[in-house]
């Protein structure tokens, strides 16, 4: 248990994430993505809102596969410079936390605005 | 534009361009290939955006080199970074004092001993000083990187003063 604690605990202390990179391995949650669909999928989950340069982006996957959230995809017939990457069972875990951790944020949230309209 | 791309990747330290520069050249293709169908204003957002992106990421690469992979770049704790409790750690600026005087110490070392050699072998040319030129490349640094944010920061107040973000807003309320 104790165990469980220390890794859930060292698993947390990324958390919370920042939009950009709840993005991305929001992108990459349903399958291997390269670098140009996980652009266009970030920008279309955010309506438009948040648009990664290639340079933002590959910061950030450069700093995802450092801590081992997400690892590189061979694909069979992948063209030159289109690497895809998926996320690893860590990332999925840390991803599943941060979402459990927003649902918890909004129900608070709802409930508390539900009292103060009372 | 592709050559100012691949000039700008050049920033980056060269671990970080072996494994990604070749494939950030080509998600850069493939986005530049969607925008030129776009007007004009977001064909300029987007060489900003892939502008500030590539100088802000290189920097954040270069510092990680140097103060170790835990740490974090300012710009990047904001926006894209997963860690956004880091602090710049105190310590960096007597460290890079510390750096900073150990090149000159080291440039003045160099010149002592090209001069003592070249008394022994006249063969040897006398390293030239290099405080000239590390001033005018520091100047140069100084007065790029100051453009790039005026002309980031004007093109943000354009954006404001034209009322983009306002017709934005407006076409999300009439959904």
């Amino acid at each position: 248990m104790a165990l469980y604690d220390m890794s859930r605990k060292a698993m947390t202390s990324d958390l919370p994430l920042t939009e950009p990179v709840l993005l991305i391995l929001l992108s990459l949650a349903g399958q291997p993505q390269h670098g140009y669909a996980i652009l266009k999928d970030v920008e279309r989950m955010s309506d438009g809102r948040v648009v990664l340069s290639t340079g933002t982006l590959y910061g950030a996957i450069r700093r995802l596969l450092d801590d081992d959230w997400i690892e590189r995809f061979d694909e069979k017939d992948a063209s030159r410079g289109r690497q895809a990457y998926r996320l690893t069972p860590q990332g999925r875990r840390n991803l599943q936390l941060e979402i459990d951790r927003m649902k918890q944020i909004t129900r608070l949230a709802s409930l508390r605005a539900a009292l103060k309209e009372r | 534009m592709l050559t100012v791309y691949r000039q700008l990747l050049r920033l980056y330290p060269a671990a970080h361009r072996q494994q990604f520069g070749e494939e950030m050249l080509a998600v850069f293709v493939d986005v530049r290939a969607d925008i030129e169908k776009k007007k004009f204003f977001a064909q300029t957002t987007f060489v900003v955006r892939e502008i500030l992106g590539l100088i802000a990421g290189a920097c954040g690469e270069h510092m990680r080199c140097m103060l170790g992979p835990d740490s974090g770049f300012p710009l990047s704790t904001r926006s894209f970074a997963m860690r956004n409790g880091f602090r710049f750690p105190k310590t960096t600026a007597v460290l890079m004092i510390l750096i900073l005087c150990g090149v000159v110490i080291a440039i003045k070392r160099g010149e002592d001993i090209a001069m003592s050699l070249s008394h022994v072998n006249p063969s040897i040319v006398p390293i030239q000083p290099a405080h000239s030129t590390m001033l005018t490349g520091l100047a140069f640094f100084s007065i790029f990187f100051y453009s790039a944010g005026l002309l980031g920061w004007a093109i943000l107040f354009a954006l404001r003063r034209s009322g983009v973000h306002r017709l934005a807003q407006m076409s999300g309320e009439q959904k």
